[in-house]
């Protein structure tokens, strides 16, 4: 797999806890941007350009909470790196860096996030 | 929805008559002396009503519809109050990659800052083990006050129009209260 992305590739990522799926979402069904806040590295599925349903369907076989998504668009626009970082059980595993010297994201950064992010699954 | 004072003052028809057509309106005033204005219909559900904390609950589900900060009622405090147990219990690990449990100090102060705040917000755990209170307002600005372990607390607002601000409050009911208010005003 290609190691660089376009701007117009989906990331993928499951909101945990799953079995608290309700933990993140506010009173009026947005998520809050607390859910983007990870100093080892937002982790998100890279889509390589296959449908929503079959991401869905791949991470569902490891994940149980909720399924949002992003475009790549959405983390470079606001400075944002994505990084292709595959593991042994995950060939698309990839991570959301706040850029390309700092991990976590910044406040500005995750709520923007949260604004672009549409559910899934 | 939230208004302030001097807009009521200024423009008092058009308030009466969105309270008459169903919506709820708070206004925050200072020392929380704050109040709502609803209908007289709304009102004779109140007085008929047995149960105040179900009427409670159906008003803050129909500001939060609005994407509104409700002024604090007993269900949501004690909704905020019952999810920070369900954080308290959160293993190391809880998020996938390796955050830590929230600490047992962390979670008594966010309790006692919650149970103190006359306006409530909406909380969230962070993998950073720090609690976020958010705020939206009307306008729709919003807040995140970011509480740690540490005595001081990360504000972040970003306004309706792009501007950010960073800051940090003290982290009290006290003082969040303050920001909460001005934040509103």
């Amino acid at each position: 797999m290609d190691k660089t992305f376009k701007s117009d590739e989906k990331l993928y990522r499951a909101v945990y806890p799953p079995e608290l799926v309700a933990m993140y979402w506010k009173r009026d069904g947005s998520l809050s941007s607390a859910a983007f806040a990870d100093p080892k590295g937002l982790s998100v599925d890279r889509g390589n350009y296959r449908s929503d349903d079959e991401v869905a369907s791949d991470m569902s076989k490891r994940f149980t909470g909720r399924i949002i998504r992003l475009y790549v668009k959405n983390c470079t626009d606001i400075g944002a790196k994505v990084k292709y970082l595959p593991s042994s059980n995950n060939k698309y595993h990839s991570e959301i860096h706040g850029s390309e010297e700092t991990v976590l994201l910044s406040k500005q950064q995750r709520l923007f996030l949260s604004h672009k992010a549409a559910v899934v699954l | 929805m939230i208004a302030k004072q001097m807009d009521i003052r200024a423009n008092i028809k058009k308030y009466f008559d969105m309270a008459y057509s169903g919506d709820v309106i708070f206004v925050p005033r200072k020392g929380n002396k704050n109040v709502v204005i609803i209908s007289e219909d709304e009102y004779n559900k109140i007085t008929r009503s047995d149960i105040f904390s179900t009427y409670a609950t159906s008003v803050i589900s129909h500001a939060s519809a609005k994407r509104e900060r409700a002024v604090s009622t007993g269900s949501l405090k004690t909704d905020n109050l019952k999810k920070l147990e369900v954080i308290h219990d959160l293993k190391d690990g809880w998020n996938g990659n390796g955050a830590p449990a929230f600490s047992k100090s962390l979670i008594v102060k966010a309790g006692e800052i919650i149970k103190g705040l006359s306006i409530q917000p909406e909380i969230f755990p962070t993998a950073l083990g720090s609690i976020q209170l958010e705020y939206d307002n009307s306008r729709h600005d919003h807040m995140e006050i970011e509480i740690g372990d540490g005595s001081e607390a990360e504000v972040f607002i970003s306004t309706y129009d792009g501007k950010e601000f960073f800051g940090t409050v003290s982290a009290n009911s006290d003082d969040i209260n303050r920001k909460a208010i001005e934040f509103y005003g």
